[in-house]
């Protein structure tokens, strides 16, 4: 096991190293440049001031300068500062990865709270209108664009109650209710998406387990029918649901920017794309970094998390 | 046909518009009583009232105090004026620091066109008769805002020359501060500027929103500015968190005494359109811009006290911008025909609900009283699609040709347009057009850049006020913010003499000349356009529009008049 | 990875099964419910798609501004856009275009996939070692994130935002189809076809390909509807099918969103349409699972 631990470990700093080369290559194939945006609504950059302003960022050096600098720069924890904004990406990272942090756990406790239920429900009841139902709402979930979902939210929230989540991100510390608010909306649209999937990959173990003969057993021993899904059943079931949720996290640290940009929360998300979108290439190969970095780790401990609970499972 | 007035519009409003309203109006009813069930209600009367282009200042007496609050789609890109001419930034730079002179604001504007120079930090001003020697004569007693390193002290000469020369040295600015030779300060209030060559019309250079006075100390101390915004305005930069808000707080030493009123101003960056409604709606935030009447109307359902309020048509920003330098559309007989074969009236009458305009470059009060009507554009601005098909087989392409256009969706509106355009060259000229919508970053690049080939919805810069601003900068061929990439000797030679051209009715004799030349050889094919309309909170006072100077982005400095009737 | 070791073994099956499979899967359409109304969803897709010449009672680029934003009536029977476009008319039209996005992305990301797949599972060593580290390195860069740094790269279209979207599906295909390949060799077959001398590429295509088509089917059934959704979030970034393209993603994200109050029609039935494909496919995928998984069908 330990074996298995460390070479997976050992193996993620070559994968990471090439995550960071593709990320840096695709920034700089890209056209405009990080200049252009800064310039925006301007008129009055002439060749020698954009060259001026090319030099002072870094940007006219050779890519495989500017690669090993950031490079060195991600090794010793000093991202460095954003072209387009000139602050340290660190300090912008601290502040976003909070909200996102919160935004991401308030919508995988919403969307388990919602999945497990309904996918237990649904494989307890296969084949029942029940299920038909749960599956019907699930899948509505995950066919949903999130920004229709969001628009749709908060469009009616402000028509029907009057009432919309307070603009201008407010941390948990300094005002919880003010927070709580402002988080739950968001929390939810994400939550139901990620909800869909959850609930699926619940229903069809929780199905499969169902048939194990262990299960079978116990039921014809005539123990509560309750007590042998949750004790048996449902720890077994959930396993592969921890990997599903982990894959998810993908989507929640950087794909939330969709959410982060209707109800205006300043999270990864939207520090990415407009990173991207603005080809300020330092914030973006960083960013892209951490969550690649955290996704690893996630994973990694996912799966030694599976291997623990299942001692079936082998590896090469 | 409606009984509302519009005016000083010569433009005909259709049927249609009416028409068109009454269908919004069903149609969202038959939206909220599908879904909310019983709430539909009638467009009906609402449609028709009217939007007024002023409203005048109330007469009560201010009551100071109270909390103003924007959501803003714009977030400064960066803190620097001299990096940036965004309205993300202007938006409350102008209520931080001030100008040496600047426009009315709307508690003392005659009207939304009132555009007479006022002085800011300076109090008076001359020239000297050739117009190369500007003195101005700065208010005594001015003070800085009081926090560190400049600490309360007084607003001296030194501090205006200082921003002009850093101006000019780098930056965005520097194409127009570089006309200025030299600049004196015989004494602590006095600055007395060179110009490399006459210019009557100087002073507008230094009212426009974005020649800011920065301080000195802070540039040096932090070696930019993007860290730290002090000035001498009526708002200190209390608070500024990217991506999140910006909190302006009541500045106590201000030298107009007894304003700003409200205590402080915030502006939260809400990137998302409906969410900008949803707050509006909900009092979050008291101010909200739209595009259309029908945006309006949507809102108006829901919020019926609130003030509407139109932003005058005086000017277009955007246009289908030709790479004129090349061939097929150096040819003018080209760009004549593309432009008959564009129908822009019924873009007026359909996609801005009859109450947009035809579109034109130079602001018509620059030259004249009334707006324009389509009739008046001359023969190249009406649609005349046999016409031009017969130009542009002349030209050498009776079968028309393939071409590509770029554009940026600044509004939705947009896309119905350019969309419509396509539809318009295809039919009429066999002009077959590939578009691409791209992201802001992509466009704004690829624009600005000037190599770019086809055709883009293009745009002159939008902070503009000044006459000089929108000729001698704009269309010279040798300046740097010649988007159009036009070079016209005549238009060089008429800008280049409006400078020197003191008379007022001279002044707008040469303007219409410019005009009528640019519409002639089709220099910048202005295409239709609506300057929308602002809505604010019904507690809200001093909120008369002002044209040109669009009060919640660059003409934000009219908020020091601003009161909460509350 | 474990998971995918664990599921894959699920599906050994002789190579003579397919035709039985089949009969599975038609059995599995009639009996339940929704795998019938799946099966139906895209059936309505496809014929729509191919017919939609003769389905369409307007030019969906034909432009009327006169007529703009009137709501469902007679004439148009889903009312018209911004510009007086028949919506009933795009919304069909637009069915090519989101079976065009997902074939494309989800057919280049499965069979490149499923190449890469093969090969690391098949030959394994250093080929797999670092096949496998890109694959990881790609897929550890979150998918949109990624999409949206190809598509900003390439010019924005339709066809970029598939390339885009097949590049994302890639590593994770690759990584089951590895995984049943992996687990296919252990079979028993396999020792014999290699014992009996068989050569390489028949075993792969008799012996392990069977193994491996199952899950590669139900995982691209569900990356359908995916490719369609993150299509539509691409368009509304701003990057993504280009006007005046009638794709649904498109209409929703742009002309929906805008018009949201005005003309909800706009947005209703574009909206209506993605979740009903997505519905179709992500059911199907089910259905398939139902049908193929020997686990499920055993107990039957």
């Amino acid at each position: 096991m330990y074996k298995y631990a460390i070479r997976r470990l050992a193996l993620a700093i070559p994968v990471l190293l090439l995550s960071s080369l593709i990320v840096f290559g695709l920034m700089r194939v890209m056209p405009g440049d990080a200049l252009t945006a800064l310039m925006a609504e301007s008129g009055n950059v002439g060749e020698r001031e954009l060259a001026k302003l090319r030099k002072d960022l870094g940007l006219d050096r050779p890519y495989y300068e500017q690669y090993l600098i950031w490079l060195w720069q991600m090794v010793s924890l000093n991202p460095g500062d954003s072209i387009f904004t000139n602050e340290p990406i660190a300090v912008a990272l601290k502040k976003a990865i909070p909200v996102t942090f919160e935004l991401a756990t308030l919508a995988m406790i919403l969307g388990l709270a919602i999945a497990v239920p309904i996918g237990v429900i649904s494989a307890i009841r296969q084949d029942t209108p029940a299920d038909y139902a749960g599956r019907v709402v699930a899948v509505s979930g995950l066919s949903l664009p999130d920004f229709w979902l969001g628009t749709l939210v908060i469009t009616f929230a402000a028509i029907w109650f009057r009432w919309i989540p307070p603009l201008g991100y407010t941390s948990f510390w300094e005002s919880p209710t003010r927070n709580l608010q402002q988080f739950l909306l968001p929390a939810a649209v994400l939550g139901f998406r990620l909800s869909a999937a959850t609930m699926r990959m619940t229903r069809s173990t929780v199905l499969e387990v169902l048939r194990e003969d262990y299960v079978r057993t116990a039921w014809a021993k005539g123990l509560a029918g309750r007590i042998v899904v949750y004790k048996h059943a449902l720890k077994n079931a959930l396993i592969p649901v921890v990997t599903i949720v982990g894959g998810q996290l993908g989507t929640l640290l950087a794909g939330a920017v969709v959410v982060e940009t209707i109800f205006a929360l300043p999270g990864m998300g939207r520090l990415t794309v407009e990173a991207i979108l603005f080809r300020d290439y330092p914030v973006v190969q960083t960013n892209v970094m951490l969550v690649a970095a955290i996704l690893v780790t996630l994973n990694l401990l996912v799966d030694l998390t599976y291997a623990w609970l299942d001692p079936r499972i082998h590896y090469q | 046909m409606p009984a509302h007035d519009h005016g000083r519009t010569a433009i005909r409003t259709r049927v249609t518009r009416r028409e068109f309203l009454e269908r919004a109006g069903w149609g969202t009813a038959a939206m909220t009583a599908l879904i909310a069930g019983g709430r539909a209600q009638r467009a009906g009367a609402d449609a028709t009232s009217s939007y007024p282009d002023w409203i005048p200042a109330s007469q009560k007496p201010p009551k100071r105090g109270g909390v103003l609050t924007r959501a803003s789609e714009w977030d400064p890109p960066v803190l620097d004026p001299r990096l940036t001419n965004s309205v993300g930034l202007f938006q409350f730079a102008s209520l931080v620091c001030n100008r040496l002179v600047r426009y009315p604001f709307s508690d003392e504007a005659t009207s939304p066109t009132d555009l007479t120079i006022k002085g800011d930090l300076a109090e008076s001003w001359q020239s000297t008769p050739d117009h190369r020697i500007w003195t101005f004569k700065l208010r005594q007693g001015v003070k800085w805002q009081n926090l560190p390193p400049l600490n309360g002290r007084e607003l001296v000469a030194a501090d205006i020359k200082y921003c002009y020369e850093a101006y000019a040295k780098e930056g965005v600015q520097s194409f127009t501060f570089r006309e200025i030779e030299a600049i004196e300060t015989p004494d602590k209030y006095t600055v007395r500027i060179h110009l490399k060559m006459p210019n009557v019309m100087f002073p507008q250079n230094l009212a426009e929103p974005v020649a800011v006075i920065f301080s000195r100390e802070v540039l040096e101390e932090d070696g930019d500015l993007k860290k730290r915004m002090i000035g001498t305005g009526p708002f200190t930069l209390k608070e500024h968190t990217r991506k999140v808000r910006a909190v302006l707080a009541r500045n106590p030493d201000y030298f107009d005494k007894g304003r700003p009123y409200v205590d402080e101003y915030h502006i939260l960056s809400t990137p998302d359109a409906a969410t900008r409604t949803a707050a509006f709606r909900s009092g979050q935030s008291d101010i909200r811009w739209v595009a259309s009447v029908a945006d309006a109307e949507a809102i108006r359902k829901t919020n019926p006290t609130a003030l509407f309020e139109e932003y005058k048509n005086v000017q277009t920003v955007f246009g289908l911008a030709l790479a004129q330098d090349k061939p097929p559309f150096n040819d003018v007989r080209v760009r004549r025909a593309i432009s008959m074969a564009i129908d822009r009236q019924k873009q007026v009458d359909t996609i801005y609900e009859g109450h947009g305009m035809p579109g034109w470059g130079i602001p018509y009060i620059y030259y004249q009283d009334k707006m324009p009507t389509l009739a008046q554009l001359g023969p190249y601005w009406q649609y005349r699609p046999a016409e031009a098909k017969r130009l542009l087989a002349e030209a050498g392409h009776p079968n028309g040709f393939e071409t590509t256009l770029f554009y940026y969706e600044y509004f939705p509106q947009m896309s119905s347009q350019v969309q419509l355009v396509q539809q318009d060259l295809l039919k009429n000229l066999n002009i077959n057009i590939k578009i691409s919508k791209l992201d802001y970053t992509t466009f704004y690049g690829r624009y600005a850049e000037g190599k770019w080939d086809g055709m883009a919805w293009g745009f002159k810069t939008g902070y503009a006020v000044g006459l000089d601003e929108q000729t001698y900068q704009y269309m010279h061929s040798k300046s740097t913010k010649n988007y159009f990439r036009f070079s016209d000797a005549q238009v060089d030679e008429l800008v280049t003499k409006l400078r020197q051209t003191p008379d007022r009715a001279e002044q707008r004799a040469i303007t219409k000349k410019i005009v009528d030349r640019e519409f002639d050889q089709v220099l910048r094919m202005w295409m239709p356009a609506d300057n929308g309309f602002l809505i604010w909170q019904p507690h809200l006072r001093n909120v008369g529009l002002l044209a040109l100077r669009r009060n919640d982005g660059y003409g934000a400095s009219t908020f020091a008049r601003l009161w909460l009737d509350k | 990875m474990a998971t995918a070791t664990a599921r894959a073994a699920d599906f050994e099956v002789a190579p003579t099964v397919a035709l039985s499979r089949t009969r599975a899967l038609w059995a599995a359409i009639r009996r339940k419910p929704l795998g019938a109304a799946s099966a139906t969803l895209i059936g309505l897709l496809v014929l729509t798609a191919i017919f939609a010449d003769v389905l369409a009672p307007y030019d969906p680029l034909a432009a009327q501004p006169e007529i703009r934003l009137a709501p469902p009536s007679r004439a148009h029977l889903f009312g018209t856009d911004d510009i007086g476009r028949d919506v009933l008319s795009r919304i069909i039209y637009g069915s090519r275009i989101s079976l065009w996005v997902g074939l494309l992305a989800v057919g280049i990301g499965t069979i490149a996939g499923m190449i890469i797949g093969l090969a690391c599972g098949y030959w394994e060593g250093r080929l797999d070692m670092i096949l496998q580290r890109i694959m990881d390195a790609v897929q550890a860069i979150p998918g949109l994130m990624l999409a949206l740094a190809i598509v900003s790269v390439l010019k924005p279209s339709t066809t970029n935002a598939m390339l885009a979207i097949a590049v994302v599906i890639i590593p994770g295909n690759s990584r089951i189809v590895r995984a049943a390949v992996l687990s296919a060799k252990q079979n028993r077959y396999v020792e014999a076809a290699e014992a009996l001398g068989c050569r390489q590429l028949h075993i792969l295509g008799s012996h392990i390909l069977p193994n491996v088509t199952a899950p590669i089917l139900i995982i691209a059934s569900i990356w359908f509807g995916n490719a369609i959704l993150i299509e539509a979030t691409l368009s509304f970034l701003g990057l993504g099918t280009q006007p005046p393209t009638p794709s649904w993603g498109l209409m929703l994200s742009s002309t929906g969103r805008a018009f949201m109050e005005q003309a909800p029609w706009l947005a209703i039935f574009p909206g209506l349409a993605i979740s009903l494909a997505v519905l179709g496919f992500n059911l199907f995928g089910d259905t398939l699972r139902d049908a193929w998984d020997p686990k499920l069908r055993r107990n039957r």
